[in-house]
């Protein structure tokens, strides 16, 4: 009860507060909410790669660059920059006039310390700093320039300072409230500024009308963590959330049947497809891949199963990423075609097929039965394994146990091909445990340090068109991001990685 | 009494040793928590899982990081979670109220469901009346009780838009999830109450109480329900054991910020500090809630305290 009376007073005390604002601005009215499927703990940004952070980050903090929703860069709190000594060094200059929500002004100084903090100790212990090893310091040059040395050339490092790791955090504040106070009471330079975080239930934002960009055009955002989607969609149907992200394909029927619901879509990053055991047994024969492959109708799939919420694949990439290539085609749906290689090959009918598959993801289940069917209509004998996640990710792929078939689904959240090709095909990764393809691992490695942006995105499309001829995989499709949305809600843009910018949002009266 | 007391306060804690232990094995069999954290990273190398092992502690040996879990324990610092670094004792204390007081309702109705219902099918033995309620607890007993659950929201949250489908909000969020708990709680008390009635109805006392012509009701609820209540205390403190467990499902579906969301979620995230202080704290209450049924055996029946 006592929470109960917390929870009711400090509504009242919002409902005043928003009251005072009401006047202040007419321009923000009202309260958004959203649901996020699990609470990242810590609103630090090099603490997490959860895609829940990134749904709520994105709405506190700013980087360096950022992301529109067609995965295309743009300037965020840097304005311009210039990539100098064979990409070794880029030069920023920042946005000027842009203050934290604590009152603290942005500068290189606060660029500085985000970055001395990621690639210090304190960000040792997190997982960011994973991804941008490559920068070696940054200077200050002036109050609005600095320098980013980088110990080898990056390509994606642009894109990967619109990620979490790189978001920038005020110097003052950290140092004199400490780590722990941070983590649960963040400060950025975003759309939405912080008001309360009760761990496990919400997190309350409200709007920052001093924002460099767009002014939110909501006064109150509130984040609540629902973990159940069928209770995430129950909620939305009752009115009480206006956003539910990741819809899974089976509760589509339900949102779109609601009058007062939409269900709004995008290309998204992840893809899904079944890759081969090219070292032992038939699908060692690149005809025989080629034929199994041939023998699935994709398409269909797409639109029977996936209710069209999906996008057909050539490559393990979905048309967001960099080095995607809309002139390479997925090997066409002809069953009389794989039949003759199957025979040519010397594969008898009836011959025992394994697909390994994760347990427990229905949506794929069903894809791979329908894959099952069509593998039988060549005459091949499909056998579905499933597996525990942790056993599948764990034991069996990466040690090379699989069927002859195996499940691989990828969603690199840089959008850049390398980022899975390399991690996929380059032999001795743990993503890779049967090729080992010296020509496939030359032009890996050959892309990596590239900073001509045309001939690496040129070498990356090359590398997907040589996986596709040699058939290392039979790619499926790439699930667009799926989105619930009350219809009251007006200039929703949906976003492919889940970072869905809400300052552009309004409630209709 | 005070002997018998710390016997069972010994053996509580040998249980609750056993517990964590299995469960803390148990979990790290499951997979690599830097996997869990790291999973959406692009380019994770080998290096950087051994630097984030080192940063949670979950690189030294399975005893070593037990017996750290042990000594936390006795200080009542049960760790910080590897989700974000929150307290653990924190994320409890936040917790542990919510599904004490869920638990709480849910006996609450069902206790005030099952009584009446199964004195009336007792006294009506073999008649329709306790045909009709026999034959709705035995659907009561037979439902998953998520079903339920998704039913009740589906009418009275989406439908007729009365109560909020989940969350802890406010006066209304406690009604579905308690009736739910409390309709499964009831499909099976009541025919425990009904038996025990049918019983105690029997008994030669019970006779001698109608024949100096007490009234029917004064029969039932004087003499009857109290000779009763032993069986009933001992199952219903067995139960509440069990529905800690059973909360697990109603919680999520309801997303009651409670123990069984927190430990649903640290699965997930093998998240391991956070499930071994829940898992402890949980069966600390079994066995502290069995260990006060005892008690207050000796409190109802006098034959128990002077014995």
């Amino acid at each position: 009860m006592n929470k109960f009376l917390k929870t009711t007073a400090a509504v009242a005390v919002m409902a005043i507060a928003s009251m005072g604002m009401a006047t202040s601005q007419s321009m923000a009215e009202g309260k958004l909410s959203v649901s996020v499927a699990l609470d990242p703990g810590s609103w630090d940004p090099i603490d997490t790669f959860l895609v829940a952070w990134g749904a709520v980050g994105s709405n506190i903090f700013d980087g360096l660059t950022e992301r529109d929703t067609n995965a295309k860069l743009h300037p965020g709190l840097a304005t311009s920059w210039e990539v100098l000594d064979e990409g070794v060094r880029i030069r920023f200059k920042l946005r000027e006039g842009v203050k934290f929500h604590n009152g603290e002004p942005f500068n290189a100084e606060a660029v500085k310390f985000t970055f001395d903090r990621l690639l210090g100790e304190i960000g040792a212990k997190g997982p960011q700093r994973a991804n941008y090893t490559s920068v070696e310091s940054v200077e200050i040059i002036d109050d609005y320039t600095v320098d980013f040395h980088l110990t080898q050339p990056d390509p994606v490092l642009l894109t990967k300072l619109a990620g979490y790791g790189a978001m920038i955090v005020p110097p003052k504040y950290i140092t004199e409230k400490g780590e722990d106070y941070f983590n649960t009471h963040p400060v950025g330079t975003g759309p939405f500024s912080f008001v309360s975080y009760e761990p496990k239930v919400d997190l309350e934002l409200k709007a920052n009308p001093d924002y460099w960009g767009d002014v939110a055009k909501v006064s109150e955002l509130e984040y609540r963590f629902i973990s159940e989607l069928t209770t995430a969609v129950a909620e939305l149907q009752a009115g009480r959330l206006d956003i539910v992200e990741d819809l899974p394909i089976s509760m589509l029927s339900v949102v779109k049947d609601d009058a007062k619901l939409d269900v709004v879509s995008t290309a998204g990053p992840t893809v899904y497809g079944l890759r081969f055991n090219t070292r032992d047994g038939i699908t060692a024969n690149k005809d025989v891949r080629k034929a199994i492959v041939m023998a699935v109708d994709r398409s269909t799939i797409i639109k029977s199963l996936l209710a069209g919420e999906a996008e057909e694949i050539a490559s393990f990439q979905s048309s967001l990423s960099f080095g995607y290539d809309p002139e390479l085609k997925p090997l066409p749906y002809n069953p009389e075609e794989a039949k003759k290689l199957l025979k040519a090959a010397g594969v008898a009918p009836g011959t025992e097929i394994q697909i390994d598959i994760r347990a427990g993801k229905p949506t794929f289940n069903e894809v791979v039965q329908a894959v099952g069917a069509y593998l039988q209509t060549v005459g091949l004998k499909a056998v579905i394994k499933p597996y525990e996640n942790s056993v599948f990710l764990n034991d069996i792929v990466p040690q090379g146990k699989t069927g002859a078939l195996f499940q691989q689904s990828w969603g690199g959240w840089t959008l850049d091909y390398d980022n899975t090709a390399y991690l996929l095909y380059h032999t001795g990764q743990k993503w890779n445990p049967y090729g080992t393809d010296a020509k496939l691992d030359a032009m890996l490695e050959e892309q990596r340090p590239m900073t001509d942006v045309a001939k690496r995105e040129e070498l990356l499309k090359n590398i997907a068109a040589y996986v596709a001829d040699e058939a290392l995989e039979m790619p499926l499709y790439g699930l667009k991001a799926i989105y619930g949305v009350n219809k009251r809600l007006e200039g929703f843009v949906p976003a492919p990685d889940n970072r869905v910018k809400l300052n552009t949002v309004s409630i209709k009266q | 009494m005070a002997g018998f007391i710390v016997k069972r306060m010994l053996q509580a804690i040998f249980a609750t040793l056993i517990v964590t232990l299995l469960v803390s094995y148990a979990i790290r069999l499951t997979g690599d928590p830097a996997l869990m954290l790291t999973q959406g990273a692009g380019s994770i190398t080998e290096a950087d899982l051994a630097r984030i092992r080192e940063a949670l502690g979950v690189n030294r040996p399975f005893l070593v990081q037990y017996f750290e879990f042990l000594r936390g324990m006795v200080t009542f610092d049960f760790g910080k979670s590897f989700l974000g670094g929150t307290s653990v004792g924190l994320l409890i204390k936040g917790a542990l109220p919510s599904t004490l007081v869920l638990a709480f309702w849910s006996m609450l109705v069902s206790i005030m469901i099952s009584i009446p219902l199964g004195i009336t099918a007792a006294v009506h033995r073999n008649k329709m009346v306790d045909q009709v309620i026999r034959v709705f607890s035995l659907v009561g007993l037979s439902f998953p009780n998520f079903w339920l659950a998704i039913m009740l929201v589906l009418v009275f949250s989406i439908t007729w838009n009365l109560l909020p489908p989940s969350g802890m909000v406010g006066s209304l969020s406690y009604i579905m999830p308690s009736v739910t708990m409390g309709i499964i709680l009831t499909a099976t008390n009541v025919r425990l109450v009904r038996t025990t009635m049918l019983e105690t109805l029997n008994a030669q006392y019970i006779m001698v109480a109608r024949a100096k012509g007490l009234s029917e009701r004064k029969v039932l609820y004087k003499h009857a329900l109290r000779n009763c209540a032993i069986p009933l205390i001992t199952y219903l403190g067995l139960q509440f054991g069990g529905l800690l467990g059973g909360i697990v499902v109603i919680e999520r579906v309801f997303n009651w910020p409670g123990m069984g969301t927190l430990a649903f979620d640290a699965v997930g995230a093998r998240d391991y500090p956070v499930l071994q202080a829940t898992i402890m704290v949980l069966s600390l209450m079994i066995i502290l809630v069995n260990l006060a049924v005892d008690i207050i055996y000796g409190l109802v029946d006098p034959r128990i305290r002077t014995e």
